[in-house]
């Protein structure tokens, strides 16, 4: 391989300005000291222990899970058979369709926000709650047929066939065959679909009120009054999550494949 | 005798195009069928009608006898080995062969019996328990007639299944194949686009264009007597001449003997040229010779080069006679 040394030091100055920040902030939540500080002065995990007892920490925890696994499904159910009905069926218009369930990435989510406030929260009297979970499927639809659709463009068409002429009915042929095959892709679309929404802040930020609030919206909240490391700590805790499911999405199907076209 | 499969009248159109016109076909029961013909001559699609992938525009299938145009595919009791070998990928070796069986409900203990017999007869007893993705092409194409013949169809049907493997293991499984049938005396339906495959395999070879049937007979029939040019090329054949006193005639290279200056003919039609291009093929030469505006192919033993006045022998037994009305493509490849 040739030495390119402008190319390999621009690379290295985006890593440093990306990762940086980042590294930063998870030193601080293993700082021994009482403010945001670099370097942490001293090594402890008071700040984890703090940041796991504080209520309104894991409340919002237990929200974020929530309306993160409830949006997850929700997206699946619709995302799934959106993205089977795009790639195999004969629908008309089906260029559209997709164009449609994609366009969420592209609208403005605080507007995506305020609607679903107008029209669900205000004019339906839909809960907090629910709103969140309808709210986040909706921007988790993309990725769900994304992905999904990813895995199906790799599976061989043939293979329905194979199981209809070797006397599996259509119900037997998708159960048997189809839906197995495409396991890996909708897990994957699951995992991405859980990440998306568990770190989301716009959205929720409008859509979140008193004792109905995310994760991240709390921690937004907690900074505007107190600036100690439970907050790096709280960050280092969905760094990790978020790590873990990117590996785990990137070891069952590839992110190329995702994001790739 | 009930014909395992009969097509009447069969007609497949697509939007406005006719992929299959008006097909009269009945597959004989025990052998082997070869739908042989270029791309786009519909024998994919005749192929997916018999399965039951594709629905007929007109006309009937009987399959054993009975009614059976629209019946959806798994009521059909056929086996199908796709070209691109279909294999579920999520299964094992043994359980994609074992998935027609499972959809029988055949039991435990007859359903490994069955699946172990099928897979000694395609040589693959070794790898039963592998995935699928691990398996060379060879391989894979195995699995996929073990899975097909398993179920003891009442046809088995091959879309192109050697297409996918290279030259030297096409051969091989071509004999195979042959072999598993035999074997198996189960009925065969091939659809190939190569005339070697077809008249190896075949007992019955059925060679379509554009939708329709040309010609139908036993390779050894059929072969030394195409009954038109499209045919012909198909076949190989390369001299298409027109011989005063024969009129449109073709014939084989090997068949047709080009003199040098001074070599005695022995009786025949003969023919003066030029040789234009002259290949050395070991125990001959393939020489084209350009005779007035036609070109003739012919081999010889003799010393010939390029440019030499010759004379090429065409005798008469070998010359086979085209029908003058046949219409003519300009290549058998390219019919559309």
């Amino acid at each position: 391989m040739r030495r390119r040394p402008l190319l390999t030091a621009l690379c290295a100055l985006a890593y440093l300005f990306m990762l940086g920040p980042i590294l930063l902030v998870v030193a601080v939540a293993f700082s021994g000291g009482d403010t945001i500080h670099f370097p942490p002065e001293g090594l402890s995990l008071k700040w984890f222990g703090k940041a796991l007892s504080q209520h309104s920490f894991t409340s919002a925890l237990g929200t974020s899970v929530l309306v993160a696994t409830g949006a997850t499904l929700l997206a699946l159910l619709v995302g799934v058979p959106l993205a089977l009905a795009v790639q195999r069926g004969r629908l008309p218009g089906r260029r559209v369709i997709e164009a449609l369930c994609l366009s969420p990435i592209v609208v403005p989510e605080l507007v995506v926000g305020l609607a679903l406030y107008q029209q669900l929260m205000v004019g339906l009297r839909v809960t907090a709650l629910g709103t969140l979970m309808i709210g986040h499927a909706v921007l988790l639809i993309p990725y769900a047929v994304r992905v999904t659709g990813a895995s199906l463009a790799m599976a061989d068409p043939m293979l329905e066939e194979a199981a209809r002429g070797l006397g599996a009915g259509p119900v037997t042929a998708f159960f048997r065959v189809t839906l197995p095959v495409l396991a890996p892709g909708i897990l994957s679309a699951g995992l991405l679909s859980f990440i998306t929404s568990f770190n989301n802040v716009p959205l929720s930020l409008l859509l979140t009120g008193p004792g109905t609030t995310t994760l991240p919206v709390e921690m937004l909240h907690y900074v505007e009054f107190s600036f100690d490391p439970v907050v790096a700590a709280v960050s280092t805790l969905l760094l990790a999550l978020t790590v873990a499911v990117a590996v785990v999405t990137e070891r069952l199907i590839g992110f190329n494949k995702v994001f790739g076209r | 005798m009930v014909n395992p499969v009969e097509l009447d009248g069969v007609t497949r159109e697509f939007g406005g195009v006719t992929a299959v016109q008006d097909l009269d076909l009945t597959v004989p029961e025990g052998k082997f069928t070869a739908l042989l013909g270029p791309s786009g001559c519909g024998k994919t699609t005749t192929l997916r009608m018999i399965a039951g992938y594709l629905a007929p525009t007109r006309g009937r299938i009987l399959l054993d006898g009975a009614e059976a145009t629209r019946l959806p595919p798994e009521r059909r009791n056929l086996g199908m080995v796709f070209q691109s070998y279909a294999l579920f990928p999520h299964l094992t070796v043994a359980k994609n062969v074992a998935f027609g069986l499972r959809m029988r409900k055949a039991g435990r203990e007859e359903t490994r019996r069955r699946v172990g017999e099928a897979l000694e007869l395609v040589g693959l007893s070794h790898l039963a328990e592998r995935r699928p993705r691990e398996l060379s092409g060879g391989q894979q194409q195995r699995v996929a007639l073990a899975r097909a013949i398993v179920i003891r169809p009442s046809v088995l049907l091959l879309d192109e299944p050697l297409s996918n493997l290279d030259a030297r293991l096409r051969v091989q499984m071509r004999q195979e194949l042959l072999n598993v049938q035999r074997e198996t005396g189960v009925t065969a339906v091939l659809v190939t686009h190569d005339q070697d495959e077809a008249l190896e395999l075949a007992d019955l070879m059925v060679i379509l264009r554009d939708g329709r049937l040309e010609q139908l007979g036993h390779p050894r029939d059929v072969f030394p007597a195409p009954a038109s040019r499209f045919v012909a090329e198909f076949l190989g054949y390369e001299n298409f001449l027109t011989v005063p006193g024969h009129g449109p005639v073709t014939i084989r290279p090997e068949y047709v003997r080009v003199l040098a200056a001074g070599e005695e003919p022995p009786g025949g039609t003969l023919l003066s040229g030029t040789a234009a291009r002259v290949t050395y093929r070991g125990t001959d030469c393939l020489v084209a010779v350009r005779a007035g505006d036609q070109t003739v192919l012919g081999t010889t033993a003799a010393e010939i080069r390029p440019g030499d006045e010759v004379r090429v022998l065409l005798p008469g037994d070998r010359l086979i006679h085209l029908p003058e009305n046949a219409p003519v493509p300009a290549t058998a490849g390219d019919t559309r």
